[in-house]
């Protein structure tokens, strides 16, 4: 088969200049929802980079009274040494829970000109067998062991904040997955408009006996380039939105979200999934027109 | 060169549109296919360009059972029959150049190639001059013209015509005959069908008539109706020869009715 390249791109490019408010409607929806796509890729990583750091593999702190004393503190490090689920623990004295606390309310400097070391509470920081043994764990040292504030589990509310990414991304994905569907027909519609309007063409080349290759790869490819260019936008979209997010984050320096920028692997491997999809979405929705409409 | 084996073919009508055909053409043969409207003479002709596929028996082009092709090899068959219709299909935003170049552009011919072949074939239908046209802006039968150099210009084997004078008016379709004829003359096979009776009458060619799908005759040198010397081959192995046909020429005025066994039959031993 000698499909000389210059015909097919000559004649991709002549389809699509005559198709091209069809091919930009269909470029435009691709751009869209890959847009999405990309989206909820990205804050997926963003919000698993971000947990991983606020947790830290901690899985319960157990906060003392701002006026614990240090007998307390041993009794309880003990009552520590003797619970089964705790594999371990590490304590931050005043000045080093004060700092973390800085750190962690680097957003809100009213917060943080509340605090003195002296009545940040010490803490035990803990990790546990299991994350699911974190409630009763907490429910135990809650149960009025003397010099203890609070124990909570940070996995709680990073469970909270996970489920309700969680439910963001898969709004976005059903979105996306919508819009991809509707973006493959249009691409599909596209290219019946193009085998409609070059049906005299099909027919010449069908009896001078062009080989069915030859009459169908034009029609491809134009399929595959308007999920290629709809993916290409998608990709600049993608990237200005995350520019943004970590110009804005480094900008008013909420170093709590710092971990929410994502490293330029990420970002790179996140692009090129946009375009493979966008690969596939124009050469399925192509592929599904040519052989539904060309009955070569 | 063309062969049908007891080939039937039905659509969905009751009747078939060919029924039992058995006939054998050989190469260079000029044949006119006759019949009234819906007498099977299309179906023919898609039979040999596998456009249809017959329900029983075999169709043979050059040595090759075509019902045993694989699909990716139509193609290439299609490449050795030439085909001009009643309406011509030429391609409106095309020039008559670019018309005919198309042919040969879309089974990947190298461009040097292209261009002398299309020049060469426009000077053989008599177009040389008007390369530039649009087919709009040319006659009907110059049309048609053009329609014969996109089927010839990559030298096919066969020629097949489906009423292809359906649309002209008589003198225009004698220039058509002669283009034609002089095309069967450098060895390419024609298979014409018409129910024009004049150009059947002065040609004096073979003629196989088909009646509700059935052939009901198949005469060497015929006139369109019914003639004395009415010949139904049975064997589908007529006797035919295409220099004598030649000899003759399409306004030949030489007697059909004598002698035509014996100077086909002669001829054909000589080659
Ligand atoms: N695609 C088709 N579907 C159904 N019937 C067809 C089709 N093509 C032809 N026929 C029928 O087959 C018969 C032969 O048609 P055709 O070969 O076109 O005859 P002709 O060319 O001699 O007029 C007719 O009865 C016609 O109605
Ligand atoms: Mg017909």
């Amino acid at each position: 088969m000698a499909v000389s390249f210059e015909y097919v791109a000559k004649e991709t490019a002549t389809n699509l200049w005559r198709n091209r408010m069809m091919a930009l409607a269909a470029i435009l929806t691709v751009a869209v929802s890959l847009s999405l796509v990309g989206t909820a890729l990205l804050l997926r990583q963003a919000v698993n980079r971000q947990i991983g750091q606020w947790s830290n593999n901690v899985s319960l702190q157990i906060f003392m009274d701002a006026g614990a004393t240090s007998t307390q503190v041993t009794s309880v490090r003990s009552t520590i040494a003797q619970t089964p689920q705790i594999t371990r623990c590490s304590y931050l004295d005043h000045a080093q829970s004060y700092a973390q606390a800085k750190q962690v309310l680097a957003g809100s400097p009213t917060a943080i000109a509340a605090l003195t070391p002296a009545t940040t509470p010490t803490v035990f920081k803990c990790q546990l067998k299991s994350p699911g043994d974190a409630a009763t764990v907490a429910t135990t040292f809650n149960s009025g062991v003397p010099g203890v504030y609070q124990a909570t589990s940070p996995s709680q509310s990073i469970r909270v904040m996970q489920q309700v990414t969680n439910v963001l991304q898969l709004i976005l994905l059903v979105i996306a997955i919508v819009l991809l569907v509707s973006s493959l027909v249009l691409i599909l519609n596209a290219i019946r408009m193009a085998i409609f309007a070059r049906r005299r063409e099909v027919g010449v080349m069908k009896l001078v006996g062009a080989t069915n290759w030859f009459i169908r790869v034009p029609f491809m490819l134009e399929g595959l380039v308007q999920g290629v260019l709809g993916a290409l936008a998608a990709v600049v979209i993608v990237l200005l939105s995350n520019i943004g997010v970590s110009y804005l984050i480094r900008h008013y320096k909420v170093s709590v979200l710092g971990s929410a920028v994502l490293p330029v692997h990420d970002l790179v491997v996140t692009e090129l999934v946009v375009v493979l999809i966008g690969v596939v979405v124009g050469v399925a929705g192509s592929s599904v027109a040519v052989r539904r409409f060309l009955d070569v | 060169m063309i062969r049908f084996d007891n080939v039937t073919k039905s659509y969905k009508n009751l009747r078939p549109a060919l029924d039992d055909i058995s006939l054998e053409i050989q190469k260079g043969e000029f044949v006119f296919l006759v019949g009234s409207s819906g007498s099977g003479k299309t179906t023919f002709l898609k039979l040999l360009l596998r456009e249809e596929v017959p329900d029983s028996g075999t169709v043979w082009v050059a040595g090759r059972d075509i019902g045993e092709l694989s699909q990716w090899r139509v193609p290439y068959l299609r490449r050795n029959l030439g085909c001009i219709f009643q309406d011509f299909r030429l391609l409106p935003n095309k020039t008559v150049t670019e018309n005919v170049a198309f042919a040969l552009e879309v089974i990947g011919r190298p461009r040097t190639v292209v261009r002398t072949q299309v020049a060469q074939v426009l000077d053989l239908v008599g177009l040389g001059e008007k390369g530039d046209r649009i087919p709009e802006e040319l006659s009907g039968g110059e049309q048609q013209r053009v329609a014969v150099a996109r089927a010839f210009v990559n030298r096919p084997l066969v020629l097949l015509a489906d009423e292809p004078t359906g649309n002209l008016d008589p003198a225009t379709t004698q220039g058509i005959m002669k283009l034609l004829d002089r095309i069967n003359r450098t060895g390419t096979t024609v298979v014409m069908a018409t129910h024009d009776v004049g150009i059947v009458d002065t040609m004096r060619r073979r003629v196989v008539q088909l009646d509700q799908g059935r052939l009901v005759r198949d005469q060497a040198r015929g006139v369109y109706g019914f003639g004395e010397d009415m010949t139904v081959s049975s064997r589908g192995v007529p006797a035919i020869s295409v220099a004598g046909a030649a000899d003759a020429g399409y306004d030949a005025a030489g007697d059909p009715l004598t002698g035509r066994v014996a100077t086909v039959r002669a001829r054909r031993g000589t080659r």
